[in-house]
């Protein structure tokens, strides 16, 4: 039951992420690693003996926990991966803060030279 | 040589004007940029109050560090030699401003810092911040093995060698600190002068007593990164 309840929600996830892309509201870039993880949702749920090979080979019994461990290291890591962004984001906003203020200082220094003539 | 003083401003509206007019008074050779960190008071009606004042107007709040910069890039693009930082709350003695441009004309020094610390000046402090400035003052002696009393004074002087380095890197948080073990390690020669410090008369400041503790915290951590920090 519960795989069968995992596949319908990971087509649900695939549905709701294109829908996202097709109204362009998340780049194309950001949405492979979803789609990804959706269809390896599928595989597993459809092949259970693949992640109890995998458990197997890791020592680990009970098979979901591996499922578990896996989930949460990605998660981590894109997180890192979206605060890097955001870093980075937020110094291109200081610099065009910076740049914007020094044209304001420009224009308004030559406005008053031409108000001086 | 070519001065000019930055007066980083965040709603600074009962201060500014005087702090200015201050410098106009006792200075003729100079240049002031008022930056105007987004302030949602007067503080920039208040800052055009002479028409000589470069008005530098961010159009939204950055925090001392971008706003600092900003003034920095603007030294930087227009040639000046030296660049002097006051505060906009009137705590900075600007009679001292002469004695930190002759240091660094003669070339004695890269950067002067103006200190509460070397001499007892009666400035007043909480606790926990004086405790937090002289921790964070012994890990600086630590770790660069050169000493340096008033970590966070933002009263500063520099020449264009730092005034270049400033418009290409500044830190956002917690500048004062960072920056003066930034030009340690980069083997500049920094000076520390004893300078008189007001009270703060109106306004708040940036760091309220109870946020000093998890503020010097802070600094002490982005002390130890600096240290592993690439050269940018």
């Amino acid at each position: 039951m519960i795989y069968i309840c995992t596949i319908i929600f990971a087509i649900i996830f695939i549905i709701f992420i294109l829908n996202l892309v097709r109204k362009n509201k998340l780049d194309e870039k950001y949405s492979i690693l979803w789609l990804f993880f959706s269809v390896i949702i599928i595989g597993v749920s459809i092949y259970p003996g693949i992640l109890e090979q995998i458990s197997k080979l890791f020592d680990v019994y009970y098979p979901p926990a591996l499922l578990l461990l896996f989930a949460i290291i990605i998660l981590g890591a894109y997180i890192v991966h979206i605060i890097l962004i955001i870093t980075n984001q937020n110094k291109m906003i200081i610099k065009l803060t910076q740049e914007i203020a020094l044209l304001k200082e420009e224009i308004m220094r030559k406005d008053n030279i031409k108000d001086e003539k | 040589m070519k001065t000019i003083i930055i007066i980083p401003a965040y709603n600074e509206q009962e201060t500014i004007k005087k702090v200015v007019n201050n410098i106009y008074e006792q200075y003729n050779d100079v240049d002031v940029a008022v930056i105007n960190d987004g302030s949602t008071d007067n503080t920039l009606n208040e800052a055009k109050c002479n028409k000589k004042v470069i008005i530098i107007d961010l159009p939204c709040n950055l925090g001392i560090g971008g706003a600092m910069q900003t003034g920095y890039l603007y030294a930087y693009r227009n040639n000046y030699e030296i660049a002097i930082q006051v505060d906009a709350d009137g705590q900075h003695d600007i009679s001292y401003i002469k004695q930190m441009r002759n240091i660094i004309e003669h070339g004695q020094s890269n950067m002067v810092i103006g200190s509460r610390f070397i001499e007892n000046t009666g400035y007043k402090q909480t606790f926990a911040r004086m405790l937090g400035i002289k921790i964070n003052s012994m890990i600086i002696k630590v770790l660069t093995k050169r000493r340096i009393y008033d970590i966070t004074s933002g009263f500063r002087a520099v020449d264009r060698d730092i005034i270049k380095c400033f418009a290409k890197d500044y830190p956002y948080d917690y500048p004062e600190p960072a920056t003066n073990m930034q030009m340690i390690i980069k083997g500049k020669n920094i000076k520390e002068i004893p300078v008189k410090m007001y009270n703060r008369t109106a306004g708040v400041s940036s760091i309220s007593p109870l946020k000093s503790v998890k503020y010097m915290l802070k600094v002490t951590l982005s002390l130890f990164l600096m240290k592993i920090k690439k050269d940018v």
